[in-house]
């Protein structure tokens, strides 16, 4: 490693460029270059000095969330490769897919009427995190097969059912501070 | 050229030399300030030994009065005693008449975007106020300890938002206080705990003070403290709780009406006594004799509980949520750390010990533990502690964004994440031929941007006229340490570019902080001179101090030519040091930094090595 700023994140991290991230040991590399950069270990250094650790510090926690994240490090793979997603205003096409993400909609608006709300989401919740997985699962296989065209798409896919399953986490939020 | 001086190995470059560093709390009811002391941290104590100095200020036509002195002014003087001032740090006219009709004050109101206090002494903001207790602690600290202050560690409520930790920053500004970092009051609680126990794991820091609510939930690993997720709310506080009682003994009395400012300080008054009466007895008698107002009557700690519980529950519901954004269960909470004053309502202490399962930790008092962790920072922060391993990462308490189409808001850093972080996002324009952007800065959890808080507006202009949705605007944010925010606007086809540091709405400019600091002093000009002077020597000083311990550490990273120039410069400033010329010494630093910057570059990148050499893969198996 040369430059960390120019530097991709797997490589930052020492982990190999993979979507199947060892979250642990990221967790753990982490700390350790916090301990090196963070600006609190440059509190008695001149502007300059606190600036460029600043600059570092920053980078590492971008570098974590895009490594943490199951959307954003599927995307960040892509564009090692060279797929820019900066004017990507197109959607998935998959028409089936389309609909299937339509009725969960629907089922979402609807499920203060159910008689137990809470147990419904988190039924929903579990079927969005397997929908997740077997769409990680597909992108996986177009990455290492160098399907980017497909890989792309999948990332698209994933990009809708992590939505979804942040908006159920959110009404489940409401519903259960409403309850307390 | 002039040799270098290095020093012993593994000694600091000054070793006798401790460096003399404070936390403070700067807290709605009281304020701390706490050192390290031969080893020792402690609170410091005034002449008369006491510890807490009452956050209340009283402006007097010949001058002002900070602590208990003005507390005894409250009643008799509302007008121009200040209180609880910290509900009002960062805050606009309109949010003000939020907190409540019951505030005694005069509010200058002529479309100030920051709202002045009129008092005898003058129209004040609640900055300046905040100062004067800082500059109360200040001279006590420096009474205390003998010597000029290197720095200061604030505290803030982790909930804080960006406006309120800009006033908080300003306030220390104008109090003449080097901020080596805002730290979060339960970040700061933690390391009290923390470094006593040396525990691992996570843990949560409730913390319940006179009129803020804050939840933290906290990861302790080897020394590294990491901010999992934070909540809260910036106007929930004991105070409420007085309030709570005040309402009932007024509905109890029959009294109608509109109750004037003397009569609501005497209710508060009284119910703060009996609320503290009742931490120890389950009953209290309460006695009010006005003119407007005759009652006597019992509060039993059973009612009192009633009136407090719609409160003790709204701080449980972000408890709740806290956990949530952590991704942790209750049951996965090692320890809670109790924090605030208002932590002694046994009620409370009941129902937080209910909500996570287990018994919270009171050991160290909650009125200190805040200022005992700060001191503990500022410590390490100012290099006394060089091989210490604590490290603090903190988090945004709350989301922030741009203003787009249809008044929504556009979230581009979102609440909990680690900070420093710089993150950008693109943008584009809505008609054809438009040429500028405005940029609407605001931060919080909703959609609608009415319901967030804005902190700044500014344009970016000149950018060619192109056809809607062609230009590439990126907004990047950049959020430092103390989770202060600068944004940085850039169209990409023409490379146009903006960007603000961003002064919240309500906040003060640059140039009324320099003009509030001019008439602080009596001989302004050579005064403000003086300043200025002073604090470049210091910067100098920190500049050359880091390189020569950067050279002692990495100097196999110069050429000798590098390390030539290097020196040369080196020199020239410890020259302009000895001057008395503010424009030549930042002069010279800026020279000196210019030849470090790949020297600089290069070391931050050697400790990244050093950091991740020689794990091993076996390390790892047990973490987490």
């Amino acid at each position: 490693m040369t430059d960390a700023l120019s530097t991709n994140y797997f490589d930052l991290f020492e982990i190999p460029v993979s979507y199947d991230v060892d979250l642990v040991r990221v967790q753990h590399r982490y700390r350790e270059l916090q301990k090196a950069v963070h600006p609190d270990k440059y509190a008695n250094a001149g502007a300059q000095e606190r600036r460029i650790s600043m600059q570092h510090t920053s980078l590492i926690n971008q570098a974590l969330h895009t490594l943490k994240h199951p959307v954003e490090r599927a995307m960040y793979l892509l564009q090692l490769k060279g797929v820019d997603f900066t004017m990507d205003n197109e959607t998935t096409m998959d028409a089936a897919f389309l609909m299937e993400q339509m009725e969960m909609r629907e089922k979402l608006e609807s499920v203060r009427e159910k008689d137990d709300p809470l147990a419904e989401l988190d039924s929903m919740s579990a079927d969005v995190k397997s929908n997740m997985d077997v769409m990680a699962e597909v992108f996986k296989q177009a990455y290492t097969s160098g399907e980017l065209d497909d890989a792309r798409e999948a990332v698209r896919k994933l990009q809708f059912l992590y939505k979804a399953k942040q908006e159920i986490t959110e009404l489940a939020a409401s519903i259960e501070d409403e309850i307390i | 050229m002039a040799l270098l001086q290095i020093s012993e190995p593994g000694q600091s470059t000054a070793p006798h030399q401790h460096r003399l560093a404070v936390g403070i709390d700067l807290g709605t009811t009281n304020s701390l300030v706490a050192s390290v002391r031969s080893g020792e941290v402690q609170t410091l104590p005034d002449e008369d030994g006491n510890h807490l100095l009452p956050s209340v200020v009283r402006y007097r036509k010949d001058g002002v009065e900070v602590g208990a002195v003005a507390a005894q002014h409250a009643i008799i003087d509302p007008m121009n005693t200040i209180v609880s001032v910290k509900r009002f740090m960062g805050r606009g006219v309109s949010d003000l008449r939020l907190l409540g009709s019951k505030l005694p004050y005069h509010f200058v109101d002529e479309g100030m975007v920051v709202p002045r206090i009129h008092t005898s002494g003058g129209d004040v903001s609640a900055t300046e106020v905040s100062a004067e207790i800082l500059k109360a602690l200040k001279s006590r600290a420096v009474k205390t300890l003998g010597g000029e202050l290197q720095g200061a560690v604030i505290t803030v409520p982790a909930y804080f938002d960006e406006a309120q930790r800009q006033a908080t920053k300003d306030a220390a500004s104008l109090a003449g206080l080097n901020v080596l970092r805002l730290l979060n009051e339960p970040t700061a609680a933690a390391v009290a705990y923390g470094l006593d126990s040396g525990q691992e794991g996570v843990i949560a820091v409730y913390d319940l003070g006179g009129g803020t609510f804050d939840i933290s939930i906290l990861r302790l690993n080897h020394g590294v403290f990491e901010v999992l997720a934070t909540g809260g709310d910036s106007a929930l506080g004991g105070d409420d709780f007085d309030h709570a009682i005040a309402e009932w003994v007024l509905q109890q009395a029959g009294y109608q009406g509109d109750p004037d400012p003397s009569l609501v300080r005497l209710l508060m008054h009284a119910s703060r006594r009996a609320k503290e009466d009742l931490t120890v007895q389950t009953e209290t008698e309460m006695s009010i004799d006005t003119d407007e107002i005759q009652w006597h009557g019992a509060l039993s700690r059973d009612q009192m509980n009633r009136l407090i519980e719609p409160l003790v529950r709204k701080t449980l519901m972000s408890c709740r949520r806290a956990l949530r954004d952590a991704d942790i269960n209750n049951e996965d909470i090692s320890e809670v750390v109790m924090v605030g004053g208002s932590t002694r309502v046994p009620h409370v202490r009941n129902r937080v010990g209910e909500f996570f399962e287990c018994e919270p930790l009171v050991s160290i008092d909650p009125d200190k533990v805040v200022a005992i962790g700060a001191a503990l920072q500022a410590d390490v922060l100012v290099g006394n502690k060089s091989d210490e391993d604590m490290l603090l990462l903190d988090i945004i308490p709350l989301s922030l964004g741009i203003e787009t189409m249809g008044g929504l808001s556009e979230k581009i850093i979102q609440r909990n994440t680690p900070i420093p972080v710089s993150r950008a996002q693109d943008f584009t324009t809505y008609k054809d031929g438009q040429t500028a952007m405005a940029l609407h800065v605001v931060q919080g959890e909703r959609e609608l941007v009415s319901d967030c808080r804005s902190l700044a507006h500014f344009e970016l202009r000149g950018f060619p006229p192109q056809v809607a949705g062609a230009p590439r605007i990126r907004v990047t944010f950049q959020v430092d340490a103390d989770g202060l925010l600068s944004v940085h606007a850039r169209e990409e086809n023409s490379g146009t570019e903006a960007s603000v540091d961003v002064r919240p709405s309500y906040g003060l400019t640059d140039e009324e902080i320099e003009t509030m600091l001019r008439s602080s002093m009596e001989h302004a000009e050579e005064d403000m001179q003086a300043r200025t002077l002073r604090e470049e020597q210091v910067e100098a000083e920190r500049v050359v101090e880091a390189l020569d311990s950067a050279i002692k550490a990495d100097g196999e990273l110069l050429t000798e030519d590098e390390l030539n120039s290097i020196s040369a410069r080196r020199e020239q400033l410890v020259e302009a040091k000895t001057g008395d010329d503010p424009v030549l010494i930042k002069q010279a630093i800026a020279e000196l930094e210019t030849a470090c910057e790949d020297f600089v570059a290069r070391r931050m990148n050697t400790s990244i090595r050093k950091a991740m050499k020689g794990h091993s893969i076996g390390e790892y198996a047990k973490e987490d």
